[in-house]
């Protein structure tokens, strides 16, 4: 029961939406497309450009790397990230303030930058090979939503339950892993979540530390439009686009989308 | 015990932090005061180049235009949203959130299909007759910022209606019981209340669009180079790297300095933070 | 500036459920109506309806003869003090009590000049250019009193109001508002679930239940002469005991009791009585007695809990389960046979249902 809202505001918001999910459709179209370049509306409908995808090496490959350094940089952030929350929380009085401040820094520096210092230091300076490099790069972009995500999920969390258990004579890993973890499970799948999908679609950390051999699918993707401007990588967009909606659907089944706006 | 035990869980990450980030940022930046013809002199290389002062221009003006247009639009969407019945409501949330959980490069290419010699605002203008020859929209500063903002708004969206739905309701009905118009309490009570979320949203968008990549590169290209563009020429095509490094080093201290500021600014006008 | 409410055959929805059936109440110039009852029951959404926060599907409210049914909630003129305060947390205090004036185009100095007359009023006067969030519970319960207050509704209406302050402060508070709705003889409806605070501050309560209205008195009436069962028990008459009426004899009656007993009753003391009916009484009204031939019902005494002035016995009997206070001279052991007394000017009679 609140008083309407102005018909101008809503045909503002609504030429708003069109703008946001206007541009994707037409990827999408685009990628149907049975023509050499790209145009919209297509003149005809075909999949040739998915299959085009796969005689892509760089696509084929990339897409293989990408999947697991989001894998592996999401794991190795939780792996981290989550003691580092717990600590945060349990521990609170304990630790000094500006603890907490240290994991807010791979937000406020810039990830641009973030990777021309990897690249000097560790690729140049101590010669560590290519995909460690983007690995602790990957990691220290998604550690912030592994320590963030979790701690809001603790911060609801009642530790005189935990105490409760140790007072019951369980030993404090155990407890750890059967007392409180399933209680902040929606936070870890949530962390989870957002740490993949901002390792798959990362541009800025990992420019500078793809090499030869080794490099990502989205700096594979930029690559390859400032080369050829058929609809292949509009094919390719429609496939991530099609991640975003798996894991959108999980996100949906597990926490509700509301999260989001948390 | 129990400080150690805190310290021995947080120490992994923090050591990734501080010998992976910290240590190796801290070095960049040092590297622009060990140049033997003077601890400024890459300093004064930068401002003294028109070319690299207009690109830090350039970068502001971008940044600057693209924050006030997000702010205002997702700030007039977001009430909507958040005054729409249930249903709608959380369809429009997953309009938001789709478009940003979908890569930069995706969104960014989706514009070079709309804005391109063949695209579709160009058939569309020359089908109804508006213009004969097709305009040449990328690569224009008008082009990047249009892209720009179609990244932010739904990140602005998305924290003004966190922001919105924390506005409690009774304290709008209180409003309206004192005999406030809707327009009054929108004034006098919503938007005094939304501030400090809309400077946050602000500072994300700003910062967001100051150290971008991806957008620039490619709807901008060579003509409207910003600051990440100008880094990534610097250090891998004229291998540069005191030149890059100076780069960053004005991009960590504009975004620090507008983190801690607005930071502030934000506490100091959050009336529940007290 | 005091004006009468009357609200007739309000019905509301949420969705598809009935939450408000046909409620109808008059409300005095002046009198200060408490709507009592569980949550769920009603009586918030009777004060949303009136307020203008929620639109009734059928119904009309007016307030000294203006109809508000379906006028937009910020023409109404209406001064609210809600249950969590609801002060506009960026604005100082005195900004917050000078609001009301400002929608009204007062000017600065004078509405300035109100806010600060209507805060030392409710003794606020030293803390006028604080924010909300610097003060007490009981502070900002008296700002939200200021503020609702100083744009002098014709009426005014509180929303479970001291629910979040401490006991002691409830009491204090309570009596606060009931000498400032006195002195201003502003007509008022005030929400709440605590009895207590309803009856000591009321002029007339209306106990509410699944959207109606099960007894509207005075607090008196409603302690003594409950109407129903569901008023009774609300009311805390914990044993409610079947009868039948066996003989008449003028305004003298004789009724059985489950089991068979029978008691001598008084029409004088307790008004008609029909010939089915219930009994009812509290603990303090059925005295346990271990003499066997007393005039009571035969009880088998279970767990006893001291109460500091009797003790209270847990009794099983042909009516089932009750409750009784005896004397502290005698305590009784459990599993002890008894009789349990009805106290006559303690009882009243409800209707069977």
């Amino acid at each position: 029961m609140k008083p309407r809202t102005s018909p101008f505001l809503i045909a503002f918001a609504a030429l708003v939406y069109i703008f946001l999910v206007g541009p994707l459709v037409i990827v999408l179209g685009a990628a149907l497309s049975d023509t050499t370049y790209l145009t919209f509306p297509p003149h005809g409908l075909s999949l040739r450009w998915f299959e085009k995808i796969f005689e892509v090496g760089a696509f084929r490959t990339t897409f293989v790397t990408s999947f697991q350094l989001a894998f592996l940089a999401t794991a190795l952030a939780l792996l981290i990230g989550i003691p580092a929350a717990y600590a945060l929380n349990r521990y609170r009085i304990a630790l000094p303030s500006w603890l907490s401040t240290v994991f807010v820094l791979p937000i406020l520096v810039p990830e641009i930058v973030l990777g021309f210092s990897l690249l000097k230091s560790v690729t140049v300076g101590a010669g560590a090979p290519i995909f460690p490099t983007l690995l602790i790069g990957h990691t220290l972009i998604v550690l912030p939503y592994a320590v963030r995500v979790v701690s809001a999920s603790l911060a609801s969390f009642d530790f005189s339950v935990e105490e409760a258990a140790i007072s019951l004579g369980s030993p404090p890993v155990k407890t750890f892993l059967t007392i409180v973890l399933p209680n902040i499970r929606s936070g870890v799948i949530a962390a989870f979540i957002l740490a993949f999908i901002t390792s798959i679609n990362d541009v800025s950390t990992s420019l500078f530390l793809t090499g030869p051999g080794i490099s990502t699918l989205p700096i594979a993707i930029l690559a390859y439009v400032e080369q050829y401007f058929d609809p292949t990588v509009a094919s390719v967009s429609v496939l991530l686009m099609l991640l975003t909606v798996a894991v959108m659907a999980i996100v949906e089944r597990t926490l509700g989308l509301t999260f989001l706006t948390k | 015990m129990k400080r150690f035990a805190g310290w021995l869980l947080a120490a992994p990450a923090t050591a990734l932090v501080v010998l992976c980030l910290l240590v190796p940022v801290a070095a960049t930046i040092a590297t622009t005061f060990g140049e033997a013809k003077g601890v400024f002199s890459p300093y004064i290389a930068f401002f003294g180049s028109g070319f690299r002062r207009n690109v830090l221009w350039r970068t502001l003006e971008i940044s600057l235009a693209t924050t006030a247009i997000s702010v205002v639009v997702g700030f007039l969407t977001a009430y909507v949203v958040v005054r729409s019945p249930g249903r709608i409501k959380s369809i429009l949330i997953i309009a938001a959130v789709f478009p940003l959980l979908t890569g930069v490069v995706v969104r960014s290419f989706a514009w070079l299909i709309l804005l391109g010699k063949n695209g579709i605002i160009n058939d569309f203008l020359t089908w109804v007759g508006i213009i004969a020859e097709p305009l040449s929209m990328l690569y224009t500063q008008g082009a990047v910022i249009v892209a720009m903002v179609y990244l932010f708004v739904p990140l602005m969206i998305l924290t003004l209606v966190g922001v919105l739905e924390n506005i409690p309701d009774d304290v709008v009905q209180a409003s309206a019981s004192l005999g406030a118009t809707p327009a009054a309490t929108f004034r006098q009570v919503i938007f005094p209340l939304a501030v400090p979320g809309l400077i946050v949203g602000a500072v994300l968008v700003f910062t967001g669009s100051f150290t971008s990549y991806a957008t620039p590169q490619l709807l901008g290209g060579e003509r409207q180079m910003m600051m990440g563009t100008l880094m990534y020429q610097r250090a891998m095509v004229s291998f540069d790297w005191v030149g890059a490094s100076t780069v960053a080093a004005i991009m960590v201290v504009v975004t620090v300095a507008v983190v801690l500021v607005m930071a502030r600014v934000a506490r100091r006008l959050n009336p529940m933070a007290t | 500036m005091t004006q009468a409410l009357s609200i007739e055959n309000l019905t509301a929805h949420y969705g598809t459920t009935k939450v408000l059936e046909d409620l109808t109440m008059h409300i005095a110039a002046g009198e200060l109506v408490s709507l009592l009852g569980a949550s769920g029951c009603g009586k918030t959404t009777t004060l949303r309806l009136i307020a203008g926060f929620l639109d009734p599907t059928a119904g009309k409210i007016t307030l000294g003869g203006r109809d508000l049914t379906r006028l937009p909630a910020y023409k109404r003129d209406i001064g609210l003090v809600f249950q969590n305060y609801a002060l506009f947390p960026h604005l100082s205090v005195r900004d917050n009590v000078a609001f009301g004036p400002k929608q009204r185009g007062v000017s600065v100095t004078e509405r300035e000049r109100r806010a600060d007359a209507m805060l030392q009023r409710v003794g606020l006067e030293g803390l006028a250019d604080r924010l909300p969030a610097a003060l007490s519970g009981g502070q900002k319960q008296r700002v939200a009193l200021a503020r609702a207050l100083v744009i002098e509704p014709p009426l005014l209406m509180f929303d479970e109001p001291l629910s979040n302050l401490d006991a002691k402060l409830r009491v204090d508070m309570r009596v606060e508002i009931r000498q400032l709705q006195r002195a201003n003889g502003t007509t008022s409806v005030y929400v709440t679930h605590d009895q207590e605070e309803a009856f000591s501050i009321s002029d007339r309560v209306a106990i509410m239940n699944a959207g109606r209205i099960m007894q509207f008195d005075t607090p008196e009436k409603l302690y003594q002469r409950p109407e129903n069962a569901f008023v009774a028990r609300f009311v805390g008459f914990e044993n409610l005991i079947p009868m039948r009426v066996t003989a008449r004899d003028g305004r003298k009656v004789t009724a059985e009791a489950p089991g068979g007993t029978l008691l001598a009753l008084d029409e004088q003391r307790l008004g008609p009585i029909p010939d089915r009916f219930v009994l009812a009484t509290r603990a303090d009204g059925l005295e346990v007695s271990a003499d066997p031939a007393a005039p009571g019902l035969p009880a088998t005494l279970g767990l006893r809990t001291y109460l500091g002035r009797a003790y209270q016995y847990q009794c099983d009997t042909a009516a089932g389960g009750l409750i009784a206070n005896g004397a502290l001279s005698a305590p009784l052991a459990s599993g002890a046979s008894a009789r349990l007394v009805p106290v006559l000017d303690q009882c009243c009679v409800l209707k069977s249902e």
